[in-house]
C-alpha cells in the first residue's frame, strides 16, 4: 500500500526542514548538460550551427513553444492538460491580423485584443473543466475543435495579407533584436522568470502544487480548488495570445491557416522533457524553458544536418521517453533508498 | 463503489428501468435515458435522421439525404468505429489510459502493408496478418512503456505518436506506395448489392473489416475473461490486484490490442485511398481525435471501467451520418468547418453529460 501512496511524489523528508525542492533539479542540470553537448556536436558536424544567423532564429522559433509551455507547466502541475492551445493560437493570430488589416485598428490595440481573446478561450476551458467536473483532456480536445472552427470561419478560407510591418518588433528580423537577442525570447525570459517566482515563492503558486498532488487534501486545508484550478488555464490562454503575436510577426506579412499547427504537442513535450510530472504536483518553469530549447534544437539541428525534417519528430519522441524514463528510474531509486 | 462494481459485473438487461417508489414516470424515463447511453444514442440518432430527412425533403440540402446516402457513408464508419473500439479497450483500463498514437500506427502500418503487399509481393492474406502483427508490436511498445515501466499513458503514446509518424514519413521518403496491386485493393472500398438491387448498396469494407472486428471485440470484452479483467482493473485496480489479476499484463494487452486493431484499420485506409500513404492516419487533425470523441460520446468513462461495444458502434454511426448531413447542408469548405464544430460540441456535451450522470446517479464513487 505504501508504494501506492508515495507513488509519483517527490521523496519527502529527505532533508529535514526543506519545504521547497532545490532551485535546480537533477533533471534540469542534466538537461543543461544535454543541450551543451548537442550544441557542441552540432557546431562540429554542421558548418554554421554555432553562428548568430543560426542561433537567433532558433531562439525566435523556440519562443512560442516556450511561452505556451510555461503556461502549460502551471496547468500540468495542477494535474490538468490543455490540448486546445494550437487551435487557440490560430484564433488569436487571425483575430489580431484581421483587426489590423481589415478593421485597421491601431497595432497595439489589435495585439492586445488577440491576447484578451486567448484569455477568454482559456477561461472557457477552465470553467468547463471545473464546473463540468470532466477530465481536462476530454474538454480541451472538444474545445480544440470548436476553436479551430471559429478560427477557420474568421479566416474565411483565405490567407490574411498585408500585416503591418510594425509587428516586426516581435519578429525574427533585425528589427526584432536587442543586443542580438530576439525580443520574443527576451519576453520568454521575463514571463518565465515571473511565473517561476510566482509558482515557487507565493502561496497562490504553491496551491497549484497542492491541487496537483491531492485535490481533496488541498480542499481540506482550505484552498478554493475550483477557483484556483481555473487560473492556470486562463494564464495559458493569455500566453497563447502572446505566442500568437510572435507567430503573426513571422516576417512575411502573411498569415496562413496552418499557423500554430502541432504546437500543442511541442509545448507538452517541452514541459515533460523539463521534468514536470504529467500526473501533477511536481515541476518547474525553468525545466520547461530548457525543454523548449531542446525541442527546437532538435528541429533546427536535423535540418542543418541535411536530414529529412520529419526525423525531428522521431527524436522528440525519443527525448520524451528518455526524459520521463530517467525521472521514473530516479523516483524508483529514491523510493528504494528510503 | 459497490454499486458500480455490481453494474460492471452484471449489466442490467432490462430495457426500461423500473420506476422507483419515490420518483415520477418522467424522472424514471430521464434516469433510464441518462444511465443507458445506448438507448439515448438511439433516440438521438432517430431524431437526427428524422430532422435530416425532413430538411432533405424540404429541399434545404444541396443533394438528397436518403437511404443511399446513409449506405454509402458507411464506408467512413469502418475506420472510425474500429479505432473507437481500440480506444475503448484502452480507456477501460482506467488511470487516465488513452492512446494518442492510433493515427500514427495507422500511418506507419499503411507503409508497412504497402511494402509487404505492393513491393515485396507477399500474398494478400499474409500481408493483412503482417499488418495486424506490426500494429500489435507498435501497440506493445506503448503497452510495455505503460504497464512494465510505469510511464503515464498520455506521455508514452504522445512519444510514440511522434516517433511512428516520423518513421512513416521517412521510411519511403514521403512518397506513397501505389503499385498496381495496391490500386486493385480499391475493390474492398466498393459497394455491393448485398440485399439485392432494390436496396442501397453497402460498402464491402463493412463486411470485410468492421463486422468481424466488432464481433471479435464484443466477444473479448463481454464474453472472455480478458474483458472481465479489463473492467475490473479500470473499476478499481487495487481491488483487482487483491483479486489476483495481473495488472501489468492486462494493461499491456489492452495497448497491444489497440495497436492490432489500428493495424487492420491501416489496411482499410490503403484500400480506400488505393494507395499506402505516409500520412494516412495523421492528415488533418489526425484519426485519434475523432476516435476518442466517439468513445466518449458512447459513454466510455475516461476514469475507466465503463463502456460498451454497442454504444461505440451507435456513436460512430451517429457521428458519420451527422457529418454526411452537414456536408449536404453547408457545401464546400463550410461543410468541413461545421463538421469540426459538431464534433467539438458533441464531445464537450457528451463529457459534461457523463459527468452530470455520474454525479446524479452515483455511477462512479
Amino acid at each position: 500500500m505504501t508504494d501506492l501512496l508515495t507513488r509519483d511524489r517527490p521523496a519527502a523528508g529527505k532533508r529535514r526542514g526543506r519545504v521547497l525542492p532545490r532551485a535546480l533539479s537533477t533533471q534540469e542540470v542534466v538537461l543543461i548538460g544535454v543541450l551543451v553537448v548537442l550544441w557542441i556536436l552540432l557546431g562540429v558536424f554542421t558548418p554554421n550551427f554555432l553562428s548568430a544567423q543560426s542561433i537567433q532564429p532558433l531562439l525566435a522559433s523556440a519562443a512560442p513553444i516556450a511561452l505556451i509551455g510555461v503556461g502549460m507547466t502551471a496547468v500540468i502541475v495542477t494535474a490538468g492538460i490543455d490540448i486546445s492551445v494550437a487551435s487557440m493560437l490560430m484564433v488569436c493570430a487571425v483575430v489580431m491580423a484581421k483587426l489590423m488589416v481589415d478593421s485597421s485598428w491601431p497595432v497595439p490595440l489589435a495585439l492586445l485584443a488577440g491576447v484578451v481573446v486567448g484569455g477568454l478561450c482559456g477561461l472557457l476551458n477552465g470553467l468547463l473543466i471545473t464546473i463540468g467536473g470532466v477530465h481536462p483532456i476530454i474538454i480541451t480536445f472538444g474545445t480544440s475543435n470548436i476553436f479551430m472552427f471559429i478560427g477557420w470561419r474568421i479566416f474565411d478560407s483565405k490567407v490574411v495579407n498585408g500585416i503591418p510591418t510594425s509587428v516586426a518588433w516581435f519578429g525574427r528580423g533585425a528589427d526584432g533584436r536587442f543586443l542580438g537577442v530576439p525580443h520574443s525570447f527576451l519576453l520568454v525570459i521575463v514571463v518565465a522568470a515571473a511565473l517561476w517566482w510566482y509558482m515557487r515563492y507565493t502561496a497562490g503558486g504553491r496551491h497549484f502544487y497542492a491541487i496537483g498532488n491531492d485535490q481533496h487534501a488541498a480542499r481540506l486545508v482550505g484552498i478554493r480548488v475550483q477557483k484556483r484550478t481555473i487560473i492556470p488555464y486562463v494564464l495559458t490562454g493569455l500566453l497563447v495570445g502572446v505566442a500568437a503575436l510572435v507567430a503573426t510577426a513571422n516576417g512575411t506579412q502573411t498569415l496562413a491557416q496552418s499557423v500554430g499547427q502541432g504546437i500543442e504537442l511541442q509545448a507538452i513535450a517541452a514541459v515533460v522533457i523539463g521534468g514536470t510530472s504529467i500526473v501533477g504536483g511536481r515541476g518547474s518553469v525553468l525545466g520547461t524553458l530548457l525543454g523548449a530549447l531542446l525541442v527546437q534544437t532538435v528541429e533546427s539541428g536535423v535540418i542543418q544536418l541535411g536530414w529529412a525534417p520529419q526525423l525531428a519528430k522521431f527524436f522528440v519522441g525519443i527525448a520524451i521517453i528518455i526524459a520521463v524514463g530517467a525521472d521514473l528510474l530516479q523516483q524508483r531509486l529514491t523510493r528504494r533508498a528510503s | 463503489m459497490s454499486g458500480k462494481h455490481a453494474q460492471a459485473l452484471a449489466p442490467d438487461t432490462t430495457l426500461i428501468a423500473q420506476t422507483r417508489p419515490d420518483e415520477t414516470r418522467a424522472a424514471a424515463l430521464m434516469r433510464t435515458l441518462l444511465t443507458r447511453r445506448e438507448l439515448m444514442l438511439v433516440v438521438l440518432l432517430v431524431i437526427m435522421l428524422v430532422v435530416l430527412f425532413g430538411l432533405s425533403g424540404a429541399g434545404v440540402t444541396s443533394g438528397p439525404y436518403n437511404g443511399v446516402t446513409l449506405a454509402s457513408n458507411l464506408i467512413n464508419v469502418v475506420p472510425l468505429a474500429m479505432l473507437a473500439l481500440a480506444e475503448m479497450i484502452v480507456i477501460l483500463t482506467g488511470r487516465g489510459a488513452i492512446d494518442l498514437s492510433v493515427g500514427s500506427i495507422v500511418s506507419l502500418v499503411s507503409m508497412a502493408f504497402g511494402y509487404m503487399y505492393g513491393i515485396w509481393g507477399m500474398p494478400l492474406w499474409a500481408s493483412i496478418i503482417g499488418a495486424v502483427l506490426v500494429g500489435a508490436v507498435l501497440g506493445s511498445v506503448n503497452g510495455a512503456l505503460v504497464a512494465f515501466l510505469g510511464f503515464p499513458p498520455l506521455i508514452a503514446t504522445l512519444a510514440t505518436y511522434y516517433a511512428y509518424w516520423s518513421l512513416a514519413i521517412v521510411v519511403n521518403d514521403q512518397q506513397p506506395i501505389s503499385s498496381p496491386e495496391i490500386q486493385a485493393l480499391y475493390d474492398t472500398a466498393r459497394s455491393l448489392p448485398i440485399f439485392g438491387e432494390s436496396f442501397p448498396r453497402i460498402p464491402a469494407g463493412v463486411f470485410l473489416f468492421l463486422i468481424p472486428t466488432v464481433v471479435v471485440v464484443w466477444y473479448l470484452v463481454s464474453r472472455h475473461p480478458l474483458g472481465r479483467r479489463l473492467y475490473a482493473v479500470g473499476t478499481n485496480d487495487v481491488a483487482a490486484k487483491w483479486a489476483g489479476i495481473d495488472l501489468a499484463r492486462t494493461r499491456f494487452t489492452a495497448f497491444a490490442l489497440s495497436g492490432a486493431i489500428s493495424g487492420l484499420v491501416a489496411v482499410v485506409t490503403v484500400g480506400q485511398f488505393a494507395s499506402a500513404r505516409p500520412d494516412a492516419g495523421n492528415a488533418g487533425s489526425g484519426m485519434a481525435l475523432p476516435a476518442i470523441t466517439i468513445a466518449v460520446l458512447a459513454g466510455v468513462a475516461i476514469t475507466g471501467g465503463i463502456g460498451r461495444v454497442s454504444g461505440v458502434v451507435i456513436a460512430a454511426l451517429l457521428v458519420t451520418w451527422l457529418n454526411a448531413g452537414i456536408l449536404l447542408l453547408f457545401p464546400g469548405n463550410h461543410g468541413t468547418q461545421y463538421q469540426l464544430l459538431a464534433l467539438g460540441v458533441l464531445l464537450v456535451g457528451a463529457a459534461l453529460l457523463n459527468g452530470y450522470t455520474n454525479r446524479k446517479y452515483h455511477i462512479i464513487n
